[in-house]
């Protein structure tokens, strides 16, 4: 009887005890994948700005608030200023609107909540990819249908080197204008992005 | 590719691996002789130190592993940490509850914060460069700071300034620790009874302080102001109006280094004011007495910059001959082609014997006619100077025949520690030898007031003490430090009933100060400066104020408006704006005009003006009086004790940077010594006292008495010392705070010669010991690889001129010393894959012969790349984590040596040992060939650095910003100055010189941006920025057109360890001395 017990605890009950323990992590591994990722990250601003709006429904080029872009390592931020530029007419009587002039005027930067991160130790230059024709939206998705935004694509080093090395297959939006510019294979080596 | 070259490989793979076999199988002597040469004959042996030298058996055990022992020690963790054990386990507690409470919130990834109103000037990410001016002393160097959005984080030369063109000296590089220095005072103390110190708020300050000053006015209390050295316009009429406010107040200016001795050589011997600037790249011969004119004796910048251009193997007559004749193992010295030693205080009688030589026995000269001056050096004779003194006659005869020829090419030097009557006799040498021509009056220096004179100073003191001094203000300076030990000032300080004291940090004029006030450093504060007749060098704010400190000009000139009220930030730019309305820009009609053209003048940092205003207008040559040589009674001769020399510190320079971990951290040039200074002396005069190294002496001048270590140094004079000042602050921040010992002690207000100089000093064993940290043989082999390693492995690679110019194949023709088998052996290819590098391949050329050793490219190397301070104890376990290091190898005998420097850095190679390693593949090549480090893939297995050939790698033992004193370099101000290009590395990892990835990266985004390739001269590394003599080339060695790729093919190029076939990227070009014999040997 004794016997038999174990016999069954050892050939039934604990290969399925295993069996559950392990599917259940490789499904929470997968499943949380995105999550952990970083993908649908979607953290409220301090302003509902829209980009669907800005960006989408106005076509208002991205590089005109993130000017720096080409110029620079970073995409900036644009500063309240910039808003300035049109909302010191337009729509001044919106609450969002009204909030942002109340930073403007009190001198008070904006704390925009970050929603795409690469690590500190990748030094990931936005003005190489964009000046080679690279889309925003090749990284960041299609920002001019997002109401709010989100990340919506892979930022870790798998990514960056999928497209490194097959950039036909990854590339899919070019900016216009930049069409008739080489896209080669990216650089794989370890200096160019850790130093 | 299958070429001809690599089926020679494959060959020649078969012969490595025959070799190995060889070694393999009688495995317990590995014998070198198999591969390599026997070792030479001839006397040419190379040595970092005495305990090379000399095989010290603890040595060559110590380098039998490749890390020190020290450097293993594992760490105690109580001494370790800046927390106890019961805090560490608090923290512990209180950020796992905090993690645990953060969990919740995991993909938050903070905010990014833009400007509110972003200035157009600022693109994210980009630096921008502002022109202004050094202040660090009184050169005032015109310099750009480079600023990224908003905070100063390198400072680099502006190449518009006429004077510096580009250049600056490691103090200025520095400066930017200085700037965050956590350790600066932060607000205005008041110490009511002169102890306990009280914050107190600017207006309370002013408020009282202005009181005082009407009280003193009219009380007829004298109200002293003790300045430095003046160097600006605005601040000398300051100064003047602050006098006209307060009538009985009087301005002192005092500095510890000074060449008062030559200034009043000169007014004897020409009549104007000044020792003119010196075109020294005219000069093909050069006589340097005691003059460390590469090193601290004036202006380094420019001095390096005019020597070394004529330092160029390639041109004809563009090689200039250094002759030196000095006590002193010195910069300039240890880089002369000829070195003469000779004790400081002979110098004199050694001058006159020259003269005696020229005008008596070769009759050169009007003035050999001049009966009044041949009288005087009647009695001299070189001859039996120079057989009395042990100097080498071939060499003063080369010398006399030198001057001969060069006449109007040739000058003589003299070291500012020299008294006036040698520096007239030195003036009436360059009249001989036609050195008079290269004086440049055009560009003369320019004096905005007189330096205070012995017996001001000494007025000074008793009008302190008799009371009848009421208000003794120190404007940024620190005379209780600075001012000799005997002059009684700190004492008669105490007497004086308001103390007010101006200074950055802490000092220890401070500590005995009513008022202290902090000052804004050179990036917080505006300033014209006007060193030279023919610009002005403009000083504008980079970053406002980091604390509530203000600029010691401003806190004046609000006194002189009398109310506190009157400050505002713009006080002292309008103040200098109506200054050159009046005086400068007098002929722009409006203020839109005006300010049109101020602005324009800030964007370029100088304003050139016509030559000949005021000062110089009208000042033909002047013409030399001979009557001023023939006037001296009074010669300097041999004292009969030791002779003291204190010198100016390469980095500290009169103390005030003694709160700068880097410069504290940056080696001496010659002795390599860190943190520390030392009394140098010649190994004769340590066997005669019976002390070695790190023994303390007792040193008594008639200034005063001071117990430091000496320091063995080869080549020096005997029974002489040289000891920097400097160091020693006993009120200072944690960094320099008792670091080394206080020389100014030594300092006599009565020196008979110049208060550097002591001729009758004495010198006596003391007991104890102090240990100095030296790091001039670290990174050393094992003995049996070690042996005669320079010879055989030729790391340094000399000859002569003359020989260059013979054979300009002499350098590939000494490979015939080989036999033909050893050439075979030789010959062996790479077990490498060949890796053909198609597009741009960096490459890096050093020539040797512009190399001065003078350490400025580490300095540059360290504010660039976020190098850690690791402080004394550290280094003294080989912890450095200098990324350059200029290696010093001395030859020839410890009496008379020879040195060779050669910068060290990463070389880059084609086939790095480091990367086939490394178990994780951490360090890697770039297709540019650049062998790049992954600080995140690294485990610290220290395999790399255990196989790298030139022990060029770094590893961090500890973090070394929480490591050092304290924590210190962790406090939130000094995030601040970190470059945000370059990875702040942490315990564990290995580092190492990058070539400046950072900026190949920003020319590559350039280069994308205007769809071009990459242009290799248009990147520069942060060393060869800094080289004063441009002795670093940086660029494309596949491009034609880069200079590189010729400089590498020259005739003198070499690789180091060339054989080991790991095909380095970095070119040395071998180093000519410009002697008269035709073959190096070991010594002249």
């Amino acid at each position: 009887m004794k016997n038999f017990l174990l016999d069954y605890n050892i050939k039934v009950r604990l290969p399925i005890l295993l069996f559950v323990v392990l599917a259940v992590f490789v499904i929470t591994y997968y499943v949380s994948y995105a999550e952990r990722i970083g993908v649908g990250y979607m953290p409220a601003q301090p302003i509902a700005y829209s980009h669907k709006l800005h960006a989408g429904d106005l076509k208002i080029d991205c590089r005109y608030c993130h000017s720096d872009v080409e110029k620079s390592r970073h995409a900036n931020i644009p500063s309240a200023k910039v808003c300035m530029n049109c909302h010191s007419i337009a729509r001044k009587d919106k609450p969002e609107i009204i909030k942002l002039t109340d930073y403007y005027t009190r001198g008070v930067p904006i704390e925009w909540k970050r929603v795409h991160r690469v690590p500190d130790f990748a030094y990931f230059n936005h003005s190489v990819h964009v000046n080679k024709g690279i889309d925003c939206s090749n990284c960041h998705g299609n920002v001019a249908e997002m109401e709010v935004v989100e990340q919506v694509k892979d930022f870790t080093m798998r990514a960056c080197l999928d497209c490194h090395k097959n950039p036909e297959a990854n590339i899919k939006n070019i900016i216009p204008g930049k069409q008739n510019l080489q896209i080669n294979n990216g650089p794989v080596n370890c200096g160019y992005c850790h130093r | 590719m299958q070429s001809k070259e690599n089926q020679t490989d494959t060959e020649m793979h078969d012969k490595v691996y025959d070799i190995s076999d060889k070694i393999y199988k009688d495995s317990n002597e590995v014998s070198l002789e198999s591969i390599v040469p026997e070792a030479p004959t001839k006397d040419v042996n190379y040595w970092r130190s005495f305990r090379e030298l000399y095989s010290d058996p603890d040595f060559i055990k110590e380098r039998e592993n490749e890390f020190s022992k020290d450097a293993l020690e594992r760490p105690d963790i109580e001494e370790g940490s800046k927390f106890s054990r019961r805090k560490f386990l608090a923290l512990l507690s209180a950020s796992a509850a905090v993690a645990a409470s953060g969990c919740s919130n995991f993909r938050d990834r903070g905010e990014i914060v833009p400007y509110n109103a972003k200035p157009d000037s600022v693109t994210i990410g980009l630096p921008n460069y502002y022109a202004s001016t050094c202040t660090g002393c009184s050169s005032a160097c015109g310099i750009l700071i480079k600023t990224l959005q908003g905070r100063p984080i390198k400072v680099d030369g502006n190449p518009d300034h006429p004077v510096s063109k580009g250049k600056i000296c490691a103090i200025a590089q520095a400066s930017v620790m200085s700037l965050y220095d956590p350790e600066r005072l932060k607000n205005p103390v008041e110490r009511t009874d002169k102890t306990s110190p009280k914050e107190i708020s600017w207006g309370d300050a002013d408020d009282a302080i202005i009181a005082q000053l009407k009280n003193a006015a009219s009380s007829g209390k004298e109200i002293a102001v003790v300045a430095g050295k003046i160097i600006s316009p605005s601040q000398k009429k300051l100064l003047e109006d602050f006098v006209k406010a307060f009538p009985t107040a009087k301005v002192y200016s005092y500095e510890l280094y000074n060449d008062s001795a030559k200034n009043a050589a000169w007014e004897k011997c020409y009549g104007s004011k000044y020792y003119p600037p010196v075109q020294l790249d005219k000069a093909m011969i050069i006589l340097s007495l005691e003059a460390d004119f590469l090193g601290s004796d004036g202006n380094k910048v420019v001095n390096s910059r005019l020597f070394a251009a004529n330092r160029d193997t390639e041109t004809e007559g563009k090689f200039n001959r250094l002759y030196s004749v000095e006590g002193n193992a010195s910069v300039t010295g240890l880089n002369a082609d000829y070195r003469l030693i000779l004790k400081t205080d002979l110098l004199e009688e050694f001058v006159l014997s020259l003269l005696n030589e020229l005008l008596l026995v070769q009759k050169k000269s009007a003035l050999a006619q001049d009966e009044a001056v041949l009288s005087k050096i009647r009695n001299f004779n070189l001859d039996n100077f120079a057989s009395k003194n042990n100097l080498k006659k071939e060499v003063l005869d080369h010398l006399i025949s030198d001057f001969g020829q060069n006449a109007g090419k040739s000058f003589v030097i003299a070291g500012n520690m020299l008294p006036e009557s040698t520096h007239i006799a030195v003036n009436l040498l360059n009249e001989v030898i036609g050195g008079n021509e290269l004086y440049s009056f055009k560009d003369a220096f320019i004096e905005h007031q007189p330096m205070s004179s012995k017996a001001d100073i000494e007025n000074l003191v008793s009008d302190m003490n008799s009371g009848k001094a009421g208000i003794v203000i120190h404007f940024d300076t620190n005379p209780v430090y600075n001012m000799p030990g005997d002059s009684g000032y700190a004492e008669a300080l105490k007497k004086v009933p308001l103390v007010i004291t101006m200074s950055e940090g802490i000092n220890e004029t401070c500590e005995s100060g009513n008022y202290v006030l902090p000052v804004n450093t050179m990036f917080e504060s505006w300033g014209d400066y006007r060193t030279r007749s023919d610009f002005y060098s403009l000083q504008q704010p980079v970053i406002s104020p980091l604390y509530n400190t203000r600029q010691k000009e401003e806190i004046l000139l609000t006194w002189i408006k009398g109310s506190k009220n009157e400050f505002n930030n713009e006080i002292y730019h309008s103040y200098i704006i109506d200054n050159w309305k009046a005086g400068v820009f007098t002929n722009v009609s409006g203020d839109k005009e005006f300010m049109k053209q101020w602005y324009a003048a800030l964007n370029d940092g100088v304003v050139m003006t016509n030559a000949g205003t005021a000062q110089s207008s009208g000042e033909a040559e002047p013409a030399f009086k001979a009557d001023a040589f023939t006037g001296i009674n009074q010669r300097m001769t041999a004292g009969t004790g030791m002779t003291v020399v204190l010198s100016k510190s390469n980095t500290l320079d009169d103390g005030r940077f003694a709160n700068n971990g880097w410069l504290q951290e940056l080696p001496n040039p010659i002795t390599k010594i860190v943190w520390d200074n030392y009394a140098a002396i010649s190994p004769k005069t340590a066997k005669s006292l019976n002390i070695e190294s790190n023994d303390l002496v007792k040193i008594t001048t008639n200034g005063g008495t001071l117990e430091l270590p000496v320091f063995v140094q080869p080549g020096m004079a005997d029974d002489m010392t040289v000891i920097d000042l400097g160091y020693g602050r006993s009120a200072c921040g944690i960094v320099g705070k008792d670091v080394g010992f206080n020389s100014v002690k030594l300092i006599s207000k009565n020196s008979s010669l110049t208060p550097f100089l002591y001729s009758d000093a004495k010198m006596e064993k003391s007991s104890g010991t102090h240990k100095l940290v030296t790091t001039q043989d670290h990174y050393a082999f094992e003995e049996k690889l070690y042996k005669d390693i320079q010879y055989r492995r030729e790391i340094i690679q000399e000859g002569t001129y003359l020989q260059y110019k013979k054979n300009p194949d002499f350098l590939s023709d000494r490979h015939t010393k080989y036999t033909e088998e050893e050439k075979e052996k030789l010959k062996v290819g790479s077990i490498n894959e060949q890796y053909v590098h198609t597009g741009t391949k960096w490459g890096m050329v050093i020539d040797l012969n512009k190399c001065t050793g003078c350490n400025e490219c580490i300095a540059a190397c360290n504010v660039e790349n976020n190098i850690p301070v690791v402080g004394k104890e550290q280094m003294g376990k080989h912890r450095s984590m200098h990324w350059m290091r200029i290696d010093r190898y001395y030859s020839g005998t410890p009496e008379v040596p020879k040195a060779s420097f050669q910068p060290m850095l990463c070389q880059h190679c084609d086939f790095a040992p480091c990367e086939n390693v490394c178990p994780v593949a951490a360090t890697t090549h770039t297709p540019d060939g650049i062998n790049a480090m992954a600080y995140n893939r690294c485990v610290g297995t220290r395999y790399c650095s255990n196989n790298c050939p030139y022990k060029v790698r770094r590893f961090n033992y500890f973090n070394f910003r929480d490591h050092f004193r304290e924590g210190i370099q962790q406090e939130e101000s000094f995030s601040l100055m970190q470059n945000p290009e370059v990875t702040v590395r942490s315990r564990g990892v290995m580092e190492k010189c990058t070539f400046c990835l950072q900026r190949i990266m920003l020319e590559r985004q350039h280069a994308i941006e205007e769809n071009r390739q990459v242009k290799g001269s248009n990147v520069k590394t942060a060393c060869q920025e800094a080289c004063n003599t441009n002795a670093i080339y940086f660029g494309d060695q596949n491009d034609e057109t880069d200079p590189i790729s010729g400089l590498n093919k020259s005739k003198l190029a070499y690789y180091v360890l060339e054989e080991i076939k790991v095909k380095p990227n970095i070119t040395y070009l071998a180093k000519l001395r410009n002697v008269y014999e035709t073959e190096e040997t070991g010594s002249h």
